[in-house]
């Protein structure tokens, strides 16, 4: 044991010793959304591995390391292990907290105060746009429900729905989710039937669809697929008490197809952050994530691959793995002008760094310009079973 | 010199957690210790705390009633007085269960408190919780503090401002450590009092021996439910200061039963119930192993990786902090079959002429 | 065709509970006479459930690896002997050292226990989801013939089916054993009073290890009928379904099997009943609040009548 323990210390203190760039990743490992969680890591250490095996980092190919630690989508958690990424790790900046309460909590308790820079994979809370007092240090590469939920309003009203029932998980993400939603349908003169909060995880959601069935056709559903949405999903599909089905990103999942049935989501429509599957962005990290067997259109799964990647460009524009001033690098390198670069292009990006060019990356879950407030605009696509897949459509 | 600093910090945040825990562990100790109360609604009292302070002490906001913006030090006594009101009506209803039936009861009534802060949503906005809740010392350096009395009174914005970029931004963290351990402190010797007091006494008979402290003619029930309540306004006290600590509060995985009842009973047993230095000392010990192991296992892993490069450490990896609950688990049976009494077992307080002036303090008659 | 009210409360409302209630039940029968025979609250009992369901999952998974479907209730039958194994190594090195002190020792080892089990599950199944058979479960289709042809649609999917037949089946099978052998007997002598039991006679350590085995079937058939019906695996299950058991074991009164099964469709259907719609449109609750309705019915018989309604132990 003694041994163990001597060896891990050894270990530990050559890493840090290493000429290695360091970001620190705090992720939802365990908690309530593990399994949501998985392809967005797998998506991190993606980037990651494209980088060091494109020259790396700073002129002499120093290593970008990912230093993981587990936020368990919980304030105390994630407060705790970005605590240790600052301090003991010492890291860059920090991507990733997964879960908007875990993001804010990390954030006003030790990244805002320590100075660091924080770019969340898929925080969506509209609260994240308004949490900064005077400093730019909180960014996130999705987009804020404040824009998805009037984006699927949109689309709830071209589909001819009048009427709609809302059904929404009780945690953070989806309550914040739905209340854009019901207000912007409403503004838009629709009929909200019914709205009730339905709790995560439960074994039968029968009577919650039952009762609100009998007052529509169709269901706008705020769920994770993993922790009830599918469930409910399928409870609603067994009793027939929906026809129609929309919902946000945290539906959509090739999980939900394999779990119900292509056959049975012919109805479904489910909106995301992304980039049409059009794009070169998009189609660039299609390939990227394809080839490395990272589902690409999975939940927020681009968003961190977007996420590592540019926050690896601003360190490099920045020229050296300090802290200050990293976010404007972080705004210079995603927005125009500049060269576009796209999912992978880490050489070209790298080159063009060197020779003192301006870059924009544009991403494969939309071109992540941020704004003053270090929020990406909605930008937003819509996905309907095609084939037995999901097919993505850019809305406007 | 900087890496010394970040340990330095990391080191202060195992202090305040570790405190914070700690105050957690006095007051099951009073349930618990003291009393013999199966309290396993640690994290109910913790939420009623960490809520009633952040509606007091955070500014106005449009998400969530109340944003009074008191002052800190009146959130954290209203944040015990509360749990302790809500600790006496359950104490007056549940108080003569037994033990397990208690535990039960409890757990039950903590779900219930949590489901009610989840769903009242215009009063807590829900599961979006509560953010920018003010932490004592760095509150002093926001804006609507320093441009407001008292500290208007001393120094104008502008002389403020210059004030605190003087300082290095870490500079909280060491005052607020310190008035944790601080609070701890103070407790700790009110509760030493207590103990040794004939009330602390009376306590342990009542514990030991139902029976006879009734045949004696002790109003047993009373006592209980006091130790109930005292209990409960500690573990209320350490929830604001749980809320001061995370800045943001909601109700389901900061407030998760696994991560503050669970953990705060293995403290107490790791540590020696009945022993209030044992409880601090199983806090502050079982708060580093579980934030440091994080680091080590991880490190482990690694090893494991680098020694057997055909084994892919990543499944590892991805299920690490399941295997740091298992051994907190583990560690805990080893505890409770190998040092029954934890590390400080329970001493029990002398005989009463040694601590005559304290019982004569109190003013407790037989 | 009868009135909208009997269909949808029929079909959505009160058998959604009756299939609760059944799992609670299952469940209860094991957390009752533990607490009746070893007079502690196993908080573990959740979690052997829930490692049952991922037993018998590997046991599918297996199969289906030598080309073999298997039905779930068929590779439940393996799987309930390995949980019957782990059911009596938990006793053996951590329940048993405590048999002779406090309560509240084991209590705590029970509490640690559903820690490392499931803690164990996840590192060693991974947090992603399972799943026994996947798609939609369409109702069946002569039940709702023949019911619809009556004038009372019925749609009745066939895993509820099997639920309804597995419980019943497990509760006639138990009150057999509990009425009829000598096993049982004792169980339920050492039950009523320990004290009397041990004068009689009776091999305590043998009816302690009936009653683990006892429980670990009921679990396990009660984890496997949970992951039947919502066809979805993952770890944190069988916490979530602990406090409702609990709830139904007090109900039906500490030690009283019986007890426990009626407590369980009581406690189901409450909380699938408390969002139907009885005054006006909108549900007579939340749904946000419906776990908390086993809380609420488990925290006032605790207060009102702790020895619940089969006049069970109260200690």
């Amino acid at each position: 044991m003694k041994n163990v323990l001597m060896a891990t210390a050894a270990t530990l203190l050559a890493t840090s010793a290493m000429a290695e760039v360091n970001i620190g990743n705090p992720m939802a490992m365990t908690g309530p959304i593990p399994d949501l969680n998985a392809p967005i890591a797998a998506a991190v250490d993606l980037a990651a591995a494209n980088i060091n095996a494109q020259g790396g980092m700073f002129a002499d190919g120093e290593t970008l390391n990912i230093i993981r630690a587990d936020s368990a989508c919980d304030p105390v958690a994630a407060v705790d292990a970005v605590t240790k990424l600052i301090n003991v790790n010492g890291v860059t900046a920090i991507v990733g907290p997964v879960c908007s309460g875990a993001a804010i909590a990390q954030a006003e308790s030790v990244a805002i105060p320590a100075g660091v820079l924080t770019l969340s994979v898929s925080a969506s809370s509209p609260a994240i746009t308004t949490m900064e007092d005077g400093t730019d240090l909180v960014f996130r590469a999705a987009a804020s429900d404040a824009y998805q939920g009037v984006a699927l309003a949109e689309l709830a009203m071209a589909n001819g729905f009048t009427d709609i029932a809302v059904s929404y998980a009780n945690d953070d993400y989806n309550a914040a989710i739905a209340e854009v939603f019901v207000q912007a349908y409403e503004g838009m003169g629709g009929t909200i039937t019914a709205n009730e909060a339905h709790e995560p995880n439960k074994a039968s959601y029968r009577s919650e669809v039952a009762t609100i069935g009998a007052t529509s056709e169709n269901l706008a559903l705020f769920s994770y697929y993993g922790s009830g949405g599918i469930t409910l999903m399928r409870n609603a599909l067994e009793t027939g008490a929906f026809t129609n089905f929309i919902g946000a990103d945290g539906m959509l999942s090739d999980e939900l197809i394999e779990q119900i049935g292509a056959e049975n989501l012919m109805t479904s429509t489910f909106t995301t952050s992304a980039s049409d599957a059009s794009t070169p962005s998009f189609a660039a990290w299609k390939a990227i994530a394809d080839e490395a067997g990272v589902p690409a259109s999975d939940p927020f799964v681009a968003n961190g691959y977007d996420a590592t990647f540019m926050m690896a460009l601003a360190i490099e524009a920045a020229g050296n793995d300090g802290r200050e001033g990293l976010s404007e690098h972080l705004r210079a390198i995603a927005s125009a002008p500049g060269e576009v670069i796209l999912p992978g292009q880490w050489a070209e990006a790298k080159a063009i760094l060197a020779a003192g060019g301006d870059i924009n990356y544009e991403g494969g879950a939309g071109n992540q310009d941020f704004d003053e407030n270090g929020d990406v605009a909605g930008n937003f696509s819509k996905s309907v079973i095609v084939d037995g897949a999901w097919a993505a459509e850019l809305i406007q | 010199m900087e890496a010394y600093v970040g340990y330095f910090l990391y080191f202060l945040s195992l202090l305040t957690v570790g405190g914070i825990y700690a105050i957690f562990a006095l007051g099951l100790n009073v349930n618990w210790g003291f009393a013999g109360l199966f309290n396993v609604g640690i994290v109910g009292f913790a939420a009623v705390g960490a809520y009633t302070y952040a509606l007091l002490t955070t500014a106005e906001s449009t998400y969530h009633i109340g944003g009074l913006g008191l002052p800190l030090p009146f959130g954290m006594f209203a944040a015990m007085m509360t749990s302790a009101v809500i600790a006496g009506f359950i104490g007056l209803i549940c108080i003569r269960l037994r033990a397990d039936y208690l535990a039960i009861a409890t757990i039950g009534i903590a779900e219930i408190i949590k489901l009610i802060l989840k769903n009242e949503t215009e009063i807590t906005n829900g599961p979006r919780g509560i953010n920018k809740i003010p932490r004592a010392w760095e509150h002093f350096s926001e804006e609507r503090f320093y441009t407001s009395w008292p500290m208007s009174w001393f120094g104008t914005p502008e002389n403020w401002e210059a004030f605190f970029d003087t300082l290095p931004n870490w500079y909280w963290q060491p005052l607020f450590a310190g008035t944790i351990l601080l609070v701890m402190y103070v407790i700790y010797r009110m509760l030493e009092r207590a103990r040794t007091s004939p009330w602390g006494r009376m306590m342990t008979a009542i514990r030991e021996n139902e029976p006879a402290a009734r045949a004696a003619g002790k109003d047993v029930t009373r006592r209980r439910i006091e130790a109930f309540i005292i209990g409960a306004a500690i573990m209320g006290l350490a929830g604001s200061l749980f809320a001061q600590h995370l800045r943001l509060i909601e109700p389901t995985n900061t407030f998760d039963p696994s991560k503050v009842t669970f953990l705060v009973w293995v403290m107490l047993i790791v540590g020696g119930s009945g022993n209030n230095r044992g409880a601090m000392l199983g806090a502050f010990l079982i708060w580093t192993l579980w934030s440091a192991s994080e680091l080590f296992i991880t490190g482990a892993i690694d090893l494991i990786g680098n020694i057997f490069s055909t084994l892919d450490p990543s499944i590892l990896q991805t299920r690490a902090g399941f295997l740091r609950m298992m051994l907190i688990g583990i560690l805990m049976q080893v505890i409770l079959q190998r040092y029954p009494g934890g590390i400080l077992p329970e001493v029990r307080p002398a005989s009463p002429k040694a601590d005559k002036n304290i019982a004569g303090t109190t003013g407790e008659s037989k | 065709m009868w009135d909208a009210f009997g269909f949808e409360f029929v079909n959505f409302y009160l058998i959604p509970g009756l299939v609760l209630g059944c799992i609670y039940a299952l469940g209860a029968i094991g957390i009752t006479l533990t607490f009746g025979i070893l007079r502690f609250a196993n908080f573990a009992h959740g979690e052997i459930m829930m490692s049952g369901a991922y037993l018998t999952w590997t046991v599918m998974a297996i199969a289906g690896y030598a080309g073999l479907t298997l039905h779930p209730l068929v590779a439940m039958v393996p799987a309930t002997l390995l949980v019957i194994l782990l059911f009596l190594g938990t006793d053996k090195f951590f329940y048993k050292p405590f048999r002779k002190a406090d309560t509240i020792k084991v209590v705590m080892a029970s509490f640690g226990m559903m820690l490392i089990i499931r803690s164990a599950v996840q590192v060693i199944w991974g947090p992603n989801q399972l799943t026994f058979v996947r798609g939609i479960a369409k109702p069946n289709s002569v039940l709702s013939d023949v019911s619809n042809d009556i004038g009372m649609m019925l749609i009745i999917p066939n895993k509820h089916l099997f639920i309804f037949a597995g419980t019943v089946i497990i509760v006639i099978a138990l009150s057999y054993l509990l009425n009829r052998t000598r096993i049982g007997k004792a169980m339920r002598a050492v039950s009523d009073s320990p004290d009397l039991a041990h004068v009689t006679g009776i091999d305590v350590d043998k009816v302690i290890r009936a009653t683990w085995i006892v429980g670990g079937i009921c679990a396990t058939a009660a984890g496997v009928f949970l992951v039947m019906d919502v066809q979805m695996l993952e770890t944190t299950m069988g916490f979530r379904m602990l406090l409702p058991m609990f709830a139904a074991a007090i109900l039906g009164g500490i030690g009283k099997p019986y007890g426990a099964v009626f407590g369980g469709l009581v406690i189901g259907l409450a909380e699938e009943l408390s969002a139907y719609p009885w005054i006006g449109d909108t549900p007579l609750l939340s749904p946000g609040y419906k776990t908390g309705v086993a809380f609420a019915i488990m925290v006032i018989m605790l207060i009102v009548r702790p020895q619940g309604l089969f006049k069970g132990r109260s200690f």
